[in-house]
């Protein structure tokens, strides 16, 4: 405290500190009035109002987005499904191409073989053809050469065309039965698939060429 | 006041330098705190209701500002403290409360102002009668007179230490609260201006007629001077603070006994 | 002017500072140690806290006051 500065100034700049001036509790007054006037008539409602708006508006948009994300699930889960049976779907038809080709397979084998059988069962008829054709002009110009061949040695004529059949004949059937498995063997390894062709011994054997 | 010896001329600050005033002398004389009060609740007014005339839902910086004032006010202190049910018709003197003391405070340490018009006791006494009145008020109209004063003694206290806790209490409840109120407020801003004052006073003493040693301590009373300024930053919203807290929990005793 | 003068409240209110200045120091570090203990009750402590603070603190407030009032005398 001063007091020379007290005396200057009068008694307020003397007074205690505590002392309260009444023209500042009037102003304060007032102002504090007009603070609270203003805060209630005008601040705290507008505040109160957009905070109510955007908790409105935040709940609005939780749902919204929860409605979002169960439609996502739902899209998710069809997606799913659809793949799902896409999946069984393929597996389906490739186990299917798997046993239609299979099939394919075992039927273009069949097929090769069938064919395979009947190129070798034609081959052999031809060359069984063959062989006939053969063995009959064979037989025919065999006979020829040996009448020839008998009739300058015997020296007699051997134009009876009766006689010399027969001797062509017998001079075969001679041949034939002085080896006659010698015949069959070598008829087996010409013609091993054609089983029917040998059937007759006799008939068959007698075209047989050695 | 602690003089220095006699060979110095320096006059320390005393509460006189908190005696300003503008036009005329003596009880309604107009003071610079005065104006600086009027000033600053007309720039708060302004300034709220300028700031909440276009609210969005998506706040701008401007915006968030406010909401993070009034916010404090709102969800720490009186939802916290007085109860979400029961805070609706307070939210306006408390968040009144908080801004007017807490631009006031600041207005300390604010360039060219410089004057915390809460070290006048007279605008915190004013904001200590308004919350002895509402919590009076609300405590009389929820509890009733007797009520009240039920409600002053806590239960189940041996007989004989009744009247004398009763009168103990009855003294908190209508004096020594209010009064406490407005001195905390009043003596914080008061004290703290009183050092800002000291320090920069003697900084300047030192550092201009100090003389060789005296001008070269100058610098570290400049040091302490802005440390201080900070500091009563600090001091300015926690008081402010403060207030509305100790406001809130008075009202929030009307409805301790509810549950 | 000799010795020093001035006014003996002061003195005294710098005697009353020390029991609020303890007293503020204990209720920072309970403070401190429960928000050590328990980080999740800052918030709760931190009330607590400044409100003691200011409890405490109030009493140091009256004294600078009463200070002033006693001072003149």
């Amino acid at each position: 405290m001063t007091p020379v500065l007290a005396a200057e100034e009068g008694f307020w700049a003397t007074a205690y500190p505590v002392l309260p001036h009444p023209g500042e509790l009037l102003i304060g007054t007032i102002c504090f009035a007009v603070l609270l006037f203003v805060a209630y008539r005008t601040v705290v409602p507008r505040l109160e109002t957009m905070l109510a708006q955007r908790q409105a508006a935040i709940q609005g948009g939780m749902e919204k987005a929860e409605k979002a994300q169960a439609e996502a699930e739902a899209a998710l889960e069809e997606y799913r499904a659809q793949l799902a049976d896409a999946r069984a779907e393929a597996a389906r038809i490739r186990e299917e191409a798997r046993s239609e080709g299979a099939k394919i397979i075992a039927e273009m084998r069949d097929r090769a073989s069938s064919e395979a059988e009947r190129i070798t069962e034609s081959a052999g008829r031809q060359v069984e053809a063959e062989r006939l054709a053969a063995v009959t002009s064979l037989r025919t110009e065999l006979g020829g050469l040996a009448t020839q061949l008998a009739g300058r040695i015997v020296g007699e004529a051997l134009t009876d065309s009766a006689r010399q059949s027969r001797i062509v004949e017998r001079f075969l059937t001679e041949l034939e039965q002085s080896s006659p498995e010698d015949v069959r063997a070598s008829a087996t390894t010409v013609e091993p698939t054609t089983s029917a062709a040998p059937a007759g011994p006799s008939s068959g054997g007698a075209h047989r060429v050695p | 006041m602690i003089a220095l010896p006699a060979s110095a001329g320096f006059t320390p600050p005393s509460p006189a330098d908190f005696w300003q005033p503008l036009i005329g002398d003596g009880a309604f004389a107009v003071t610079r705190p005065m104006v600086v009060m009027v000033l600053t609740t007309a720039a708060i007014c302004l300034v709220l209701v300028l700031a909440t005339k276009k609210l969005s839902l998506v706040p701008s910086r401007g915006q968030w500002a406010l909401e993070g004032v009034y916010g404090l006010v709102r969800n720490s202190v009186g939802r916290d403290i007085i109860g979400a049910a029961r805070v609706r018709p307070y939210i306006g003197f408390l968040f009144a409360i908080f801004t007017l003391v807490l631009v006031n405070n600041l207005m300390g340490i604010t360039p060219v102002v410089q004057y915390p018009t809460f070290s006048r006791i007279g605008f915190p006494i004013v904001l200590a009668i308004a919350v002895w009145l509402v919590y009076i008020a609300a405590h009389v109209r929820h509890n009733g007179v007797g009520g009240t004063l039920k409600h002053l003694v806590p239960p189940g206290l041996p007989f004989a230490a009744v009247p004398v806790v009763f009168v103990l209490e009855l003294l908190t409840f209508l004096v020594i609260r209010p009064l406490t109120l407005a001195l905390r407020l009043f003596g914080n801003m008061f004290a703290g201006h009183m050092l800002l004052l000291l320090f920069a006073l003697g900084g300047e003493y030192m550092l201009l007629h100090g003389g060789f040693p005296l001008n070269v301590v100058a610098l570290p009373t400049f040091l302490i001077y802005f440390f201080l300024t900070a500091f009563e930053i600090l001091i300015s919203f926690l008081q402010a603070y403060v207030f509305v807290l100790l406001t809130s929990l008075y009202i929030a005793e009307v409805y301790a006994g509810d549950h | 002017m000799d010795g020093i003068t001035g006014s003996l409240g002061i003195v005294g209110y710098g005697l009353s500072a020390i029991g609020p200045g303890v007293g503020v120091g204990l209720i920072f570090a309970a403070y401190v140690s429960g928000v050590a203990r328990q980080p999740e009750a800052r918030g709760m402590l931190q009330t607590i806290a400044i409100l003691g603070f200011v409890l405490c603190e109030q009493f140091a407030i009256f004294g600078i006051a009463l200070a002033f009032v006693f001072g003149g005398l």
